[in-house]
């Protein structure tokens, strides 16, 4: 059997090894800072003033339905594959929390429109504004999360399609 | 006999988690994001205890593959492959869809992820069960 001793300084030294570490990396962990999970930085329950992430401006499902149609703004699903391919803005890049496998060229596309409006399946928007943070961090400069999410989109007969995400090889069949 | 067998699993495994602990250092914001998302810490130890779980998988790790105090260096990578099982495996029960932060990518969490912790638990305590084998750091004992 291991002794617990042995094992404890393991443990003890990694740990600051990896905190050393940590102060090395490109992009360290803030050890000072709390980091919360995709749905308590976004205004949850949990989720403390101070560190709340600001939520991205909203657009009404009228406003971004007419930039739909007139291909003026680009928009990024947030929600799981499931739901994506049960049916989604027509031409939304899925782009969940979890990220997309091609990030890089995914947010090439979304460069290609002067507006990008994210939505997900609940009207807190939480995912979504976790994502729209993510894409303002990547440079994105007019990002948006859309008012009511996916269910007031649908509600609304506005532009929408369904299948799975191609490029994000869960399986065929995009529109 | 068994000797052989038991240093090359000893040091594929640790050579495993070196690299698993490697891949997360460039991004340890990103790993620390992903732990959050697990919804299990306290946000203020989300940091810290991200930093620190790298730290002991590259340590352990290389104690591992160096034969430095081997048994202990399985038995905490077995431990913490248990943790990693148990967190994936309540994530996926709670439908918390999100990055596993498995070596550092952006792979989504899985059954499969939870699966592969499993192999590697069993593989790590057939490695704890054979010992060391050969190619032992000087001094290392803990020979079978």
């Amino acid at each position: 059997m291991p002794k617990a001793l042995e094992m404890a300084a393991l443990v003890a030294l990694g740990a600051a090894v990896g905190l050393g570490a940590n102060a090395l990396s490109p992009r360290p962990a803030p050890v000072r800072a709390k980091v919360y999970s995709v749905a308590e930085a976004s205004g949850g329950a949990c989720a403390g003033p101070e560190e709340a992430a600001a939520p991205a401006p909203r657009i009404s499902v009228a406003e971004a339905s007419a930039l739909c149609q007139s291909c003026l703004a680009a928009f990024v699903d947030a929600r799981g594959a499931g739901e994506f391919a049960q049916g989604h803005v027509a031409n939304a890049v899925h782009l969940p929390p979890s990220g997309h496998p091609d990030e890089g060229a995914a947010l090439d596309e979304l460069r290609q429109r002067p507006l990008v409006v994210v939505y997900d399946g609940d009207d807190s928007c939480a995912v979504a504004d976790e994502v729209a943070a993510r894409l303002r961090r990547a440079g994105l400069a007019d990002v948006r999360v859309l008012s009511g999410a996916w269910p007031a989109w649908a509600a609304a007969g506005a532009p929408a399609a369904a299948g799975a995400c191609v490029s994000c090889g869960h399986a065929e069949g995009h529109p | 006999m068994r000797r052989a067998p038991a240093a090359l699993l000893r040091l594929l495994l640790g050579a495993l988690f070196v690299w698993a602990a490697a891949a997360k250092l460039p991004d340890m914001a990103g790993f620390a994001e992903s732990v959050a998302n697990y919804r299990v810490l306290p946000p203020g130890w989300v940091p810290l205890l991200a930093a620190a779980l790298v730290g002991v998988e590259l340590v352990a790790g290389a104690a591992l593959v160096a034969g430095w105090w081997p048994r202990a260096a399985a038995a905490v990578l077995a431990l913490l492959l248990l943790v990693f099982a148990a967190a994936l495996s309540q994530a996926l029960l709670r439908g918390i869809d999100l990055s596993c932060g498995c070596f550092g990518g952006k792979e989504t969490a899985s059954w499969g992820a939870v699966g592969r912790d499993l192999a590697l638990f069993a593989l790590t305590i057939a490695s704890l069960a054979l010992g060391p084998g050969r190619l032992t750091a000087p001094g290392a004992g803990a020979a079978p």
